[in-house]
């Protein structure tokens, strides 16, 4: 097995002990033993995560368990073998079937597709969509679906370049007579970009999905295969011309809501659950047999495909600052100094700030900046009329949000900058509902976060949901 | 099959070896801030939510084939959590906490009462897939402290190749819809646990195995690491023989069972290997086994047929007798292929047949209920020549029928002939689940080492390793060598010592010994009076290890005799400011010198005579034993016991008498 002629290379190691293995050509895959006192140790040696400790060993030992040796100048080491690992997915052989839909999943990284980085130890976007085939084969069943990788990058690495880049990609899918798109995207935030691309798209037909996972595609418990199996019936099928987002409805593996992508939230760091639709109720709900059930009325219907185009311009010198306590006026005065072109800010309560910024909003409104308020407790709407200080907000110019959450406005701001800058442009079209990221009537069914204190509410939690899934006699 | 009394360990070459698992005593779990404590299997949960899992490649880019079967077998997992207990952790909604370095520490300190040479020196946590829905998250964390460790059973040196601290998997509650609803609690889910792996080639016959289970327990006992209660320790076993395969009986709880188990499981894989060759002689090519399945429904009285059922069959060539051989007792190899088949599939065991079973005296015929088998009561001699005739079965040929619906029927008869394709080899690798009249079910494949990778979620984590060597210190005497030292000083046996260190009594048997008292009556004392009294319902809990000294104390002098402990020790419970003189006067035990006895021996004496007399007349031949002088000083002796209120030792008593008579 060991071959002489190969240079091998202690990948990830560093300092004395590289040196070290350098000298004696041991690297990453070779099967050494190494003695340390009366220790005897076996293993093939495994590539070492950065930002850990020197002068430590990584072996995969017999049983399949890594562990870590500490080498000092007393152990012995001599390679024993070679062994190299590769970190694929089998290729399975894709036969479609040209009476289904045509849908197209376009990667973008994040954990629907994700592997193990031996650099940092972490999990890191690098299956490419062709492999979710192997992983998820029911998706042959659902459409014809045509993964793409359009690129590979973590959620919180996206800017809103990669916005104006992602709708371009699903604008020529639809070129390309796409009966849907699937965007996999990174969880943290799939909302900005759904909100963005919301915008950009005019006269959309048909829908985008965006879908990801909160449990990554690298254990058995994902989320990431439901999802997906979901997204891509929604792509393929649903009678729905909007962006939408595809996630987990609660924590079991029972159905998905389809959030309209304004309106949609992260509210969870780690759940399953975790994205929710703010201050309303979802669009509807899929379950895990793909049944579709609409539970909005106003969901926009398919139409002509060849009516669909894109709109894809932006601005994108726009911040978000957090109004807090004691916040003081000079991070309001940076952002123009910096020559940023549009402020969302996010305001208490009805969407307040304190008294001492409004030199600030007085700057701005001199140079016309526009400065949008949206509330933070996330539900509800802004009010600048009900107190004073808001009145004298609303006086400095500030453009009051309504409903519309933070990510929404930000990605909306960003859309409108790029096609006017004009004070009172600006101020209409921020004003004005666009893709429902503004609702003008607030149901009470749209707030609804439990205690745990409700009537019937331990009733609920013991009881399951209904799943059509399970078919005794398959 | 071999006549069970007949099989020879050795010549088989019976090798075993145990993996134990063990929690451990700690504050919370392994990976959260949880309790780490189980909830009545009564309680309602609080809350209830399902998963569905899916294998995923391993670090070398594989897929673990046993991972596979488990995919196969579609579990759809429904769980009970509480709130008491779980926290969203157990419920996979988000990552682990820093593991507990309190059990990681004791997985340490375990190693050095087994003296581990290869520790590790940093922990890497692995993941290690479970598909079944026992654990959350679809794998298990585990990680190696320690390799190459030893212990003794019955002075043959036992190789401990791994010792690895994992969190516990959840409990099975029960399972529904032909087994492919799994219903688990989450209160056990998490729990730090300690597995120690011996070598299983190691161990060579099942009487050891059985004390290298205890002696394990033992030692997590006497180190203070493990948790005690019910379900705290369960053991896998590893068992092959010659010519076999390692096969892993998991649920072994019930220790006494370990001898039973290793016997069946020995008669399975010879009797497996007898099949290959068998297969061998008949020139069997698993290139004949073709899955052509042909539907055979309308061959049967319709009406029988549930609705949505066809019955589907498969020709197995050169099969003829072999699938109605005995591998296990009262279970034929059909019975074990089904066996695996059900679980894969979920098709229930009354609705496959094989061509064997046409005769009366087949082995599941003769189960309780073979009556619910659909084709024991539907297939007849005719029917039998029909469905041979329409599978082109042949002299010599088998054939098997399953029942279901078209989709269940492939797939049934489609893991029938893998199985069947095994049967060249012999014994397949296994992990069978231990039955309770001995044999064992197919379970799983047995898990490779495909099925671990690495957790991202758990940073590696540098141990203090002068901290790790430091807990040397906190290793005692083990219970091997304890054994062998109470052995040799005071005679005691292993059921002994293992009494003395599952009640924690070792100090005090020590203490007492020290000062001077007969060991075996301390043992008596300590392991069989205080439980005696405790089931008359004396709470021993007040008894002090000075007390019991007292009381001893007391016997040694000759202030009573050793019969009336038990009786002293009662008192002393009752009223514990009382001194020993004080309970001996209650019980009315008074003191008494030689030359009382002489006062009372005439009066002894003369019962006894009026005793014989009356048994002289009842039987003649007695006289002859009578008259033996051994037979009367111990008849004269328990009389004066009686008398005096055991308030000498029979010793004695019994030396007195004997000078007595003889004088005379």
């Amino acid at each position: 097995m060991t071959n002489e002629a190969e240079v091998r290379d202690p990948t990830g190691y560093k300092g004395a002990l590289r040196e070290w293995l350098l000298r004696k050509n041991i690297g990453v895959w070779s099967m050494v033993r190494v003695k340390k006192g009366n220790a005897i140790y076996e293993g093939v040696v495994l590539p070492r995560s950065e930002n850990t400790s020197e002068n430590y060993l990584v072996i995969k030992v017999d049983t399949g368990y890594n562990i870590g040796i500490y080498l000092t100048e007393e152990c012995t080491i001599e390679e024993i073998g070679f062994k190299k690992g590769e970190y694929k997915l089998p290729d399975v052989t894709v036969r479609m079937n040209k009476d289904l839909p045509k849908v197209t999943l376009l990667g973008t990284g994040g954990t629907v597709a994700s592997r193990l980085d031996y650099r940092t130890g972490a999990v890191l976007p690098a299956f490419t969509p062709q492999e979710l085939f192997s992983a998820v084969p029911e998706l042959m069943d659902i459409c014809q679906l045509t993964p793409k990788k359009i690129y590979g990058i973590l959620s919180e690495n996206f800017k809103p370049e990669f916005w104006v880049k992602t709708a371009q990609a699903v604008m020529k899918e639809f070129e390309n007579s796409a009966d849907g798109v699937i965007i996999g995207h990174g969880t943290d935030t799939m909302s900005f970009t759904s909100s963005y691309l919301s915008f950009a798209f005019q006269d959309l037909a048909a829908p985008i999905v965006f879908v990801g996972s909160q449990r990554s595609s690298d254990r058995p418990s994902s989320d990431g295969p439901l999802n997906i199996i979901n997204a891509s019936t929604i792509a393929g099928y649903a009678d729905l011309a909007e962006v939408v987002i595809c996630m987990h409805g609660n924590t079991n593996d029972t159905y998905n809501l389809i959030h309209r992508g304004t309106r949609v939230r992260k509210m969870h760091s780690s759940r399953r659950d975790a994205f929710r639709t703010i201050s309303d109720i979802p669009l509807g709900t899929i379950d895990a047999n793909q049944n579709i059930k609409f539970l909005k009325k106003d969901v926009k219907k398919r139409g002509k495909i060849e009516e669909t185009w894109l709109d894809a311009k932006m601005d994108e010198r726009v911040a978000i600052l957090y109004f807090y306590p004691g916040m003081d006026n000079d991070i309001l005065e940076s952002a123009i100094d910096n020559g940023y072109h549009g402020i969302i800010m996010i305001g208490t309560g009805l969407g307040h700030v304190s008294s001492y910024m409004f030199p600030a909003l007085d700057r701005a409104k001199e140079e016309e900046i526009p400065v949008a308020l949206v509330v933070e407790p996330l539900f509800g709407s802004t009010n600048l009329r009900v107190y004073e200080t808001g009145r004298d907000m609303l006086a400095r110019g500030v453009i009051e949000g309504g409903t519309m959450i933070p990510c929404a406005a930000y990605a909306k701001m960003i859309w409108v900058l790029g096609h006017t800058k004009d004070y009172n442009e600006v101020r209409k079209l921020m004003q004005t509902n666009l893709r429902g990221e503004m609702i003008t009537r607030e149901p009470n069914k749209g707030y609804l976060l439990f205690q745990g204190v409700e009537p019937g509410i331990d009733e609920m939690m013991r009881k399951l949901d209904p799943n059509p899934r399970f078919d005794a006699f398959r | 099959m071999l006549d069970p009394k007949e099989l020879d360990y050795k010549t088989l070459g019976f090798h075993a070896g145990l993996e134990v698992h063990h929690q451990i005593k700690s504050q919370r779990k392994l990976f959260c801030n949880c309790k780490p404590e189980m909830i009545k299997s009564t309680t309602e949960p609080d809350y209830r939510f399902e998963r569905y899992f899916r294998p995923v490649l391993g670090e070398m880019g594989d897929y673990d084939p046993g991972m596979l079967i488990e995919y196969e077998k579609g579990y759809r997992c429904i769980y009970h959590a509480f709130e008491e207990v779980d926290c969203i952790y157990e419920q996979d909604e988000m990552p682990p906490y820093w593991p507990d370095e309190e059990a990681i520490l004791k997985g340490y300190e375990l190693a050095h009462w087994f003296d581990c040479t290869a520790l590790v020196d940093e922990i890497i946590f692995a993941r290690k897939q479970y598909l079944d829905g026992s654990i959350t998250t679809g794998f298990q964390r585990t990680t190696i402290v320690s390799r190459d460790g030893f212990t003794y059973v019955n002075g043959k040196k036992i190789g401990i190749t791994n010792l690895t601290i994992e969190e516990d998997a959840a409990r099975r509650i029960k399972t529904e819809n032909y087994g492919r609803t799994v219903y688990y609690n989450l209160d056990r889910l998490g729990i730090p646990l300690v597995e120690v792996i011996t070598d299983h080639r190691d161990c060579d016959n099942p009487k050891d195995l059985l004390k290298l289970a205890e002696i394990i327990g033992l030692t997590l006992r006497l180190s203070g690491i493990g948790r005690r209660g019910i379900g705290s320790a369960r053991q896998d076993v590893n068992i092959s023989i010659l010519g076999g395969d390692r096969v892993e009986l998991k649920g072994v709880q019930d220790l006494s069972l370990i001898e039973k188990w290793c016997l069946h499981e020995c008669l399975r894989q010879d009797m497996l290997i007898k099949i290959a060759k068998m297969l061998k002689e008949r020139e069997f090519d698993i290139n004949e086994l073709e899955h052509t399945y042909f539907e055979l429904t309308d061959k049967f009285n319709a009406t029988n047929i549930p609705n949505n059922f066809i019955i589907m069959g498969i020709r197995l060539p050169k099969l003829d007798g072999v699938l109605g051989l005995e591998i296990q007792p009262r279970k034929d190899f059909g019975q074990d292929i089904f066996e695996k088949t059900a679980l894969i599939t979920g098709i229930i065991m009354k609705n496959m047949f094989h061509s064997d079973e046409i005769d009366s005296k087949a082995q599941r015929r003769q189960h309780k209920d073979a009556s619910n088998n659909f084709f024991f009561s539907n297939m007849s001699k005719e029917l039998d020549k029909e469905i041979r005739l329409a599978l082109n079965v042949k002299n010599g040929d088998s054939y098997a029928l399953v029942l279901g619906s078209q989709k269940w029927c492939i797939h049934g008869l489609k893991k029938i002939i893998e199985r069947i394709k095994m049967a060249p080899n012999g014994v397949p690798q296994e992990t069978r689940r231990a039955l309770i009249d001995g044999n064992s079910e197919f379970l799983r494949v047995i898990h490779g080492k495909d099925r671990l990778y690495p957790d991202t979620d758990t940073p590696i984590i540098d141990m203090d390793m002068d901290e790790v060597y430091a807990l040397k210190e906190k290793v005692g005497k083990r219970p091997w060598e304890i054994e062998k030292e109470y052995n040799e000083k005071y005679g005691l046996t292993f059921e002994h010592v293992k009494q003395l260190i599952r009640h924690n009594r070792l100090d005090d048997f020590e203490k007492l010994v020290k000062n001077g008292f007969n060991p075996k009556l301390v043992y008596k004392v300590l392991e069989e009076t205080l439980k005696t009294i405790k089931r008359k319902g004396t709470e021993i809990k007040n008894i002090s290890i000075e007390d019991i000294e007292e009381v001893l104390k007391g016997a040694q002098q000759g202030l009573f005799d050793n019969s009336v402990i038990p009786k002293i020790l009662k008192e002393k419970v009752k009223s514990s400011e009382k001194s020993i003189q004080q309970i001996l006067t209650g019980l009315n035990i008074k003191k008494i010198e030689v030359e009382e006895l002489e006062k009372i021996y005439p009066e002894a004496l003369d019962e006894y005579n009026k005793i014989q007399s009356i048994n002289n007349k009842k039987l003649n031949r007695s006289a002859i034993i009578q008259s033996q002088q051994h037979y009367k000083a111990n008849q004269i002796t328990g009389i004066l016991m009686r008398k005096i209120h055991r308030a000498l030792s029979g010793k004695i008593v019994y030396e007195f008498v004997r000078k007595q008579l003889e004088a005379k």
